[in-house]
């Protein structure tokens, strides 16, 4: 039996060929690189949305607290029997009072950004409460009805609605979002195939050439394959320019001015998103080139 | 050696290319293979070269059964085998050397051997200098020069041309028949397929001649045609 050379000179001619091919088809390379770019900076984009909503979705979870507003003739040491009841209920994993004063200076903090709260108010209109916080959130809802029956507390609230409400968009983000990089990732590998078809009838005479004079599939696959995977990295390069600078832009302004909505920094988001981006744009520049050589290597 | 033993062909379209084909080359020797259009002399170079499976019969090459042969080791079989097609199919963009060391590079060959040997096979076929330029300069004489330089670089025991003078003008043909003759000489076992009868009838090889795929006679110093 016969044996082709070394592996490590074969990449090195196939990288040289891939290099070149792409040169000399730079029009219709470009074209195909522009198109997965644009594809996985969307599909970047949804990422980071999706991991966004998860991240608000936790953090709010974990947020989830039960406020007992106290009737204003409630006195402290009344309060302080109703802690200790509270603080009794099952399923209760701490409980604190919090005085009317208190709780105006976390709405300060909250709204820091629109000016002081205080100048436009005569006088504190909030109430003396009890904040109380689940073992989970499942309980929220039992521990909230138990407070509500405790006499001297007027009103309790809780935001579970809304958290339950995320927590459904959420799931439906994650789905449309994987839908739509599937649909993505589907229409690239299409362009791509396409575009490595074209270059493939242009180079027809190359190939033919080739399998007559003795070149191995592998060999003539090579270069091909490699210009797919060139033009996968460089789309993602270009997409992982663009997203880091967009999401570090919008994660300044979005905290800036919506100071209540818990983002996640760059550092923590990219890194994941950025990885899938790289790996869908290889994959698409692989899977491309690979069904596009098919119909010519048969034997 | 070239063996063919009792060949059968049929196209997967249900076209009978060959019927019971029976041929024996030995090594070195110079053999054109006639006939009319359709009488299935491509097919002969296609089983030659694995590019076509016989359907029934036997191939041999070289001692090996093409029948038989895996997939991955045609590539192998072929680059002891150098093709000459009419229409050239020299790579546009590419000068003179570069497609004669195209046919070294993508077969893995050690690149120290590639320049010499490019300049071998270019100064066997006279354009050496001539190297440099780009196929689109040449007339068509000199482009098939160059097809036979890329053909014989590999030093391959046997050349297969078909109808390597089908566009050429009739001093060019002589040419491309000179050079054959000369690479025939250092020993290279030569099938050519040809509808030009004039070459035929002035050199007088051996002439196999098919048709409707079934050989009609074979003689070792032969015509285009036998006188009827």
């Amino acid at each position: 039996m016969v044996r082709a050379r070394g592996w490590s000179w074969a990449r090195r001619e196939a990288l040289r060929d891939a290099i070149g091919g792409l040169r000399r088809n730079g029009l219709m390379a470009a074209a195909a690189t522009t198109t997965i770019a644009i594809a996985l900076m969307v599909a970047g984009g949804g990422i980071l949305a999706s991991f966004n909503l998860a991240h608000l979705a936790s953090v709010l979870e974990s947020q989830v607290e039960i406020v007992g507003l106290f009737r204003r003739d409630f006195t402290p040491q009344q309060q302080q029997r109703v802690l200790a009841a509270a603080k009794d209920l099952p399923g209760v994993r701490s409980a604190e009072l919090v005085g009317r004063g208190e709780a105006l200076k976390r709405l300060q903090k909250t709204y820091g950004s629109f000016g002081s709260i205080g100048s436009h108010l005569k006088t504190n209109p909030l109430p003396d409460s009890i904040e109380v916080r689940a073992g989970g959130v499942g309980q929220v809802r039992a521990v909230a009805a138990a407070l509500e029956r405790i006499a001297g507390v007027e009103e309790v609230l809780h935001g579970t609605p809304v958290v339950d409400r995320l927590v459904a968009l959420t799931r439906a983000v994650r789905i449309t979002g994987a839908a739509a990089a599937a649909a993505l990732f589907a229409a690239a590998l299409l362009i791509v195939l396409n575009t490595i078809r074209l270059t493939i009838a242009a180079r027809r005479q190359e190939i033919e050439i080739m399998t007559s004079v003795g070149a191995t599939p592998g060999f003539i696959r090579g270069p091909f394959v490699l210009e797919g995977v060139l033009q996968g990295a460089a789309a993602a390069l270009a997409a992982t320019v663009v997203l880091t600078g967009a999401y570090a832009y919008l994660a300044v302004q979005i905290t800036g001015s919506l100071p209540f909505l818990p983002l996640l920094p760059p550092g923590a988001a990219l890194p994941g998103a950025l990885a899938v981006v790289w790996f869908l744009g290889i994959a698409v520049g692989i899977a491309g080139s690979e069904i596009g050589m098919r119909r010519y290597l048969r034997t | 050696m070239i063996n063919l033993d009792g060949v059968g062909m049929r196209y997967p379209t249900g076209v009978v290319a060959l019927q019971d084909v029976s041929l024996r080359i030995d090594r070195g020797e110079f053999v054109f293979l006639v006939g009319p259009t359709g009488s299935g002399k491509s097919t002969v170079l296609k089983l030659i070269q694995r590019i076509e499976r016989a359907t029934t019969g036997r191939v041999e090459v070289d001692g090996l059964d093409l029948c038989s042969l895996p997939d991955s080791q045609v590539p192998f079989l072929r680059r002891g085998l150098g093709v000459v097609f009419q229409e050239f199919k020299l790579l546009s963009d590419r000068s003179v050397a570069d497609n004669v060391a195209f046919a070294l590079r993508v077969t893995e060959t050690d690149p120290t051997e590639i320049s010499p040997r490019v300049r071998w096979a270019l100064e066997t076929v006279g354009m050496a200098h001539r190297a440099d330029d780009l196929p689109a300069r040449l007339s068509g004489g000199e482009q098939q020069r160059v097809c036979l330089a890329r053909a014989i670089v590999a030093r391959p025991r046997t050349v297969l041309a078909d109808e390597p003078t089908g566009n050429l003008d009739p001093e060019a043909a002589w040419e491309i028949m000179q050079l054959l003759g000369a690479i025939n000489l250092r020993g290279t076992t030569v099938l050519m397929t040809t509808h030009n009868s004039t070459l035929v009838d002035v050199l007088r090889r051996r002439v196999v001649e098919l048709q409707a795929g079934r050989v009609m006679r074979d003689e070792s110093r032969g015509l285009y045609q036998t006188a009827r």
